[in-house]
């Protein structure tokens, strides 16, 4: 059988193939963004501003992000809020790794950043992302709880453009 | 305070009163084999350890052991001194409950041996830290800075 380099139409299968998984990924990602389910993992004064990031009156609900009780098995999203110390980053690493795939975090406070008030202290991880991989950073000390929410919005639209660091890697799962 | 007669009597002259108020009292003895002999009498008077601080005169170093009570509320500080050849003193945990954390963590801040001690381990820093931060001779270096502790197995 000959190659040939001559450019070939997709039949009319393939194009069905490629609609049809089009179709379904804007669907999944659709559903994934909005119902980030979260896992709080609040170590110190950032945790705070997340509690009324949950109240009523930010009201994170609106988007989705539902406070549900927290368990790492059901949650597609961890919320880490407050500076992490070496003796903590084991303990980060046990409860992200027990989240189901796809999993997406974000970063909040300036010592998830790079470290903060802490930066080239002798206990402190500077910026998580030496551990963990990351899609949204919240600078700040500590952040507004409207920045928490700008952070959701990101995040949303980083899913639904297939751009966040879980479907970057491939660890989306199974649909 | 009466309790200053009594420890007198009992180490004969090795004891040096550096501050004393109607109820604030500071001694400081210079043998440091003396102290649990002499945690046994101030806890006749003082029944509770506040706190155990340690400070860095380099290579001496000083223990503040402060001692309170709750009927007169007055205060004792007993301060000893060790050197950072023999970095070790006796432990008063049997006599002072409270002394079990304070000296885990001046262990673990200072690296300081507390004998008889039922479980001396880090409290503070993870179990297989390099060094002991509070110290002035501690350098933060690359060492420490990329020590993130995931490479130990769970």
């Amino acid at each position: 059988m000959e190659e040939s380099n001559e450019f070939s139409y997709p039949g009319l299968y393939e194009v069905i193939f490629m609609k049809t998984e089009k179709f379904i990924n804007t669907v999944l990602n659709w559903g994934r963004s909005n119902s980030l389910w979260p896992l709080t993992f609040a170590t110190s004064c950032c945790g705070i501003e997340m509690m009324t990031f949950g109240a009523t009156k930010i009201d994170s609900d609106r988007f989705g992000v539902l406070f549900t009780g927290d368990s790492p098995r059901q949650s597609d999203l961890i919320l880490v809020s407050g500076t992490i110390t070496k003796k903590m980053a084991r303990r980060l690493l046990n409860v992200y790794e027990q989240m189901p795939d796809p999993k997406y975090v974000i970063a909040i406070g300036a010592c998830n950043v790079s470290g903060g008030l802490y930066h080239d202290s002798y206990n402190t991880i500077e910026g998580i992302d030496r551990i963990i991989p990351v899609d949204v950073f919240v600078p700040g000390c500590p952040p507004k709880p409207e920045e928490f929410l700008d952070a959701v919005k990101v995040l949303q639209k980083l899913i639904k453009e297939n751009r966040s660091k879980a479907q970057k890697n491939g660890n989306i799962g199974q649909a | 305070m009466v309790i200053l007669d009594k420890l007198k009597s009992t180490i004969k002259g090795d004891l040096e009163v550096i501050d004393s108020e109607p109820d604030l009292l500071v001694i400081k003895i210079k043998n440091k084999k003396l102290i649990k002999k002499l945690a046994w009498q101030i806890k006749e008077e003082f029944d509770i350890l506040y706190s155990l601080a340690v400070v860095d005169y380099s290579p001496d170093f000083e223990l503040n052991y402060i001692f309170s009570n709750y009927k007169n509320a007055e205060i004792l500080i007993l301060k000893v001194n060790i050197t950072e050849k023999d970095f070790a003193i006796d432990s008063i945990t049997d006599i002072f409950n409270s002394a079990n954390w304070e000296e885990r963590e001046a262990y673990d801040l200072f690296g300081i041996k507390f004998n008889g001690h039922p479980d001396l381990r880090r409290i503070l820093l993870p179990e297989d830290w390099p060094g002991h931060p509070l110290r002035k001779d501690f350098k933060v270096d690359d060492e420490i800075r990329n020590w993130t502790g995931l490479d130990l197995k769970f």
